[in-house]
């Protein structure tokens, strides 16, 4: 579903990727691991086309179409979703106003059936209540004054609510402590199905303890240069990057 | 046709003094109008404003057009003014209606002073003790198919220790001119909240200007929500005039295509121990343009005086324009005075976080815009008057209105 082939982009007019090579198949779940600045973020802020993310070579195809083409919400809208490293504070746009938006949208766009407000209603508080969240956290602001392990569970909630066919996940076990960690992973096991691919993002092996990942990925220097199955997760664990890379690291 | 500002300054005078004398102004009304000048080229408080669609020649005839889309009553009690003249009122017990209006302080442009010299002033007086528990929807209409004006002046009298709500509602149609003086006078132990709402069609004007006297020790809130027209010109001076007053000003503006909105405030403390905090918030898009002027004017004597004034701006394109800025004139230390104003962007980030969850690109611009202002939204305190707000800004932030068309 999703097809990326040597995939040049540049950020802000700085070349970061450099010949990207991932394909991502229905029911796969991938862990894309990577020392810091390595250009894990900007892969994915690609592929959910945020501005100055420009693609400059190669391409990234999901369910054959190339993404390039499309808007960030045509992208949203055909299935795809990421939960944010860093997920934006709104202030004035209520969480539930902003998921009825997006709701509305996605859902209609699929043909899926339109939930009324009383409907709605009730999905929300259901999602929050799987990823521990009060349901008093849908009438504030988009993670306005939310902690950091909040927003993360916010974005996980949102994904629960959008059922997207590929979910990218950027490092959203950073900042989490265990108990937190098991309620994302938890909420990302419920969504693992075979139509669906799901691909996480992470520094650390700690989350794929929960996860447990199909295929494991380095990205260095805008590249993958090695992959693997699970157990390659756990090597990196142990031996750092740097047998890999080829440079001294400290993360 | 476009004439020199200076000519057409002369002209608007010429006029003005022969329709005062056509409605039967006299006397000092009469020679203050003779006295006064109109805006010309270097005129400083006009700066920003081109009164230049008056060449059309609206203050040759009154309004007298037939009002397409009336108000709805927002309230039980309802005083409805067409073009210029007071045609119904329903009105609860302790509120009465006169025309012995007192004279009113701090008016200072020529359109007021003209105003001054022709209006039959609608009263609203609310009686000592008395607390009046529905607000009271002041209808303000006006229609013309061609160019013309009226001239509505409205003052609300709170007697000692009364309590009141009044909606001061404003409809315009076609190419009417509303020339409108509103005045609110407040006695000791008063507390009125005051809406000023003002959704007229692009196609017509206002020149319009608020009175905000606060004779005794009373508390004066008021929302102000606007939209930019062919041209709106909104002075409002309030006189914060006795030890213990409070006033809160709060207001949303917008102008969307080619609309124009002067906003002139001044606020002046001339007694010592009086508050004042206001909150203004605009929004442009497309060509339009918003003036806000800010002028917070403290007495040597007003010692103890807590003033603030914000104003945040958001500018939705290229294009739009909005010109801020506080003026300050304080003549003795011992004060708090803090003022703010910005003026910015939509959020990028922001933007992009809602489209990466499939909102098009123009529904998240409408999404932060309302953002933007909610907290004012939030704030305002009557059901009636929020529920008219939230579609009547939904609507100006979803679509720019072609001049010419559209309702209040
Ligand atoms: N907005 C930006 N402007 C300029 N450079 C950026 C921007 N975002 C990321 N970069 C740079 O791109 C590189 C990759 O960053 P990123 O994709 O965030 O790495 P990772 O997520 O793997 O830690 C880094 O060198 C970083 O400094
Ligand atoms: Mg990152």
């Amino acid at each position: 579903m999703l097809e990326i082939r040597d995939l040049h982009a540049t950020v802000a007019d700085k070349p970061i990727l450099k010949g990207l090579n991932l394909t991502v198949n229905p029911g796969e779940v991938h862990a894309i691991m990577g020392p810091n600045g390595s250009g894990k973020s900007t892969l994915a802020n690609v592929l959910a086309g945020r501005d100055n993310y420009e693609i400059t070579g190669g391409e990234a195809l999901f369910e054959g179409k190339s993404l390039a083409d499309m808007e960030p919400e045509e992208r949203a809208q055909a299935g795809l979703f990421l939960a944010f490293q860093y997920p934006v504070e709104i202030p004035g746009v209520s969480n539930m106003e902003f998921l009825k938006a997006a709701l509305e949208s996605v859902r209609g766009a699929q043909g899926k059936e339109e939930w009324d407000s009383v409907t709605l209603l009730r999905q929300a508080r259901a999602a929050c209540k799987q990823v521990n969240l009060d349901a008093s956290f849908l009438k504030r602001g988009v993670n306005e004054g939310f902690s950091g392990g909040e927003k993360k569970r916010n974005e996980i909630m949102q994904m629960l609510l959008m059922e997207p066919k590929l979910a990218l996940l950027d490092e959203t076990d950073s900042g989490l402590d265990i108990d937190a960690l098991q309620v994302v992973a938890k909420g990302v096991n419920s969504l693992r199905s075979p139509e669906r691919g799901i691909v996480l993002v992470t520094h650390y092996q700690r989350l794929l303890d929960y996860i447990v990942p199909d295929f494991v990925h380095v990205l260095s220097n805008g590249q993958i240069i090695k992959s693997g199955g699970k157990e390659l997760a756990l090597e990196l664990e142990q031996k750092g990057y740097g047998w890999l890379t080829g440079e001294e690291e400290s993360a | 046709m476009t004439v020199s500002a200076n000519d057409l300054a002369l002209a608007l005078k010429t006029q003005a003094l022969a329709s005062a004398r056509r409605l039967g102004g006299e006397g000092d009304a009469l020679a203050a109008l003779e006295a006064t000048r109109f805006p010309e080229r270097k005129t400083e408080r006009w700066k920003y404003t081109s009164v230049q669609a008056l060449a059309d020649g609206h203050l040759n005839a009154v309004a007298a057009g037939d009002l397409r889309q009336p108000l709805p009553a927002l309230s039980e009690s309802v005083v409805t003014i067409n073009n210029g003249e007071l045609v119904t009122s329903s009105l609860p017990d302790g509120v009465t209606l006169h025309h012995n209006a007192p004279a009113v302080a701090g008016l200072e442009t020529p359109f007021a002073v003209y105003n001054s010299a022709v209006a039959r002033a609608v009263v609203l007086e609310v009686a000592a003790n008395t607390r009046i528990e529905q607000p009271i929807h002041v209808q303000i209409q006006a229609a013309s198919d061609a160019p013309a004006h009226c001239n509505p002046r409205v003052i609300v009298k709170l007697n000692n220790g009364a309590e009141a709500t009044v909606i001061e509602h404003y409809h315009g149609e076609g190419q009417a001119l509303t020339n409108a003086v509103t005045a609110l006078i407040t006695a000791d132990n008063a507390h009125l909240t005051h809406y000023r709402l003002q959704g007229e069609a692009a196609s017509t004007l206002h020149i319009g200007t608020l009175i905000i006297d606060q004779q005794g020790i009373s508390q004066v809130d008021s929302y102000q929500l606007m939209t930019g027209n062919r041209l709106r010109r909104n002075d409002v001076h309030a006189l914060v005039g006795k030890s213990g007053a409070e006033l809160t000003m709060k207001g949303i503006f917008v102008v969307r295509d080619k609309s124009h909105v002067d906003n002139q405030l001044c606020v002046e403390h001339r007694v010592p121990d009086c508050q004042s905090d206001q909150n203004f918030k605009g929004l442009a898009g497309e060509n339009g343009k918003a003036v806000f002027n800010g002028r917070i004017h403290i007495h040597e004597g007003a010692k103890g005086t807590n003033a603030e004034l914000s104003n945040k701006n958001l500018l939705l394109n290229v294009g739009a324009e909005i010109n801020t800025k506080p003026e300050l004139e304080i003549y003795n230390d011992d004060v708090k005075c803090a003022h703010g104003t910005t003026v910015g962007q939509l959020d990028a980030t922001q933007q992009f976080y809602l489209q990466s969850r499939g909102i098009p690109a123009a529904e998240a611009k409408r999404m932060l815009s309302l953002g933007f202002v909610n907290e004012l939204l939030m704030a305002l305190p009557h059901e009636t008057v929020a529920e008219w707000a939230r579609p009547w800004l939904e609507a100006e932030l979803t679509h720019a209105r072609p001049a010419g068309e559209g309702a209040a």
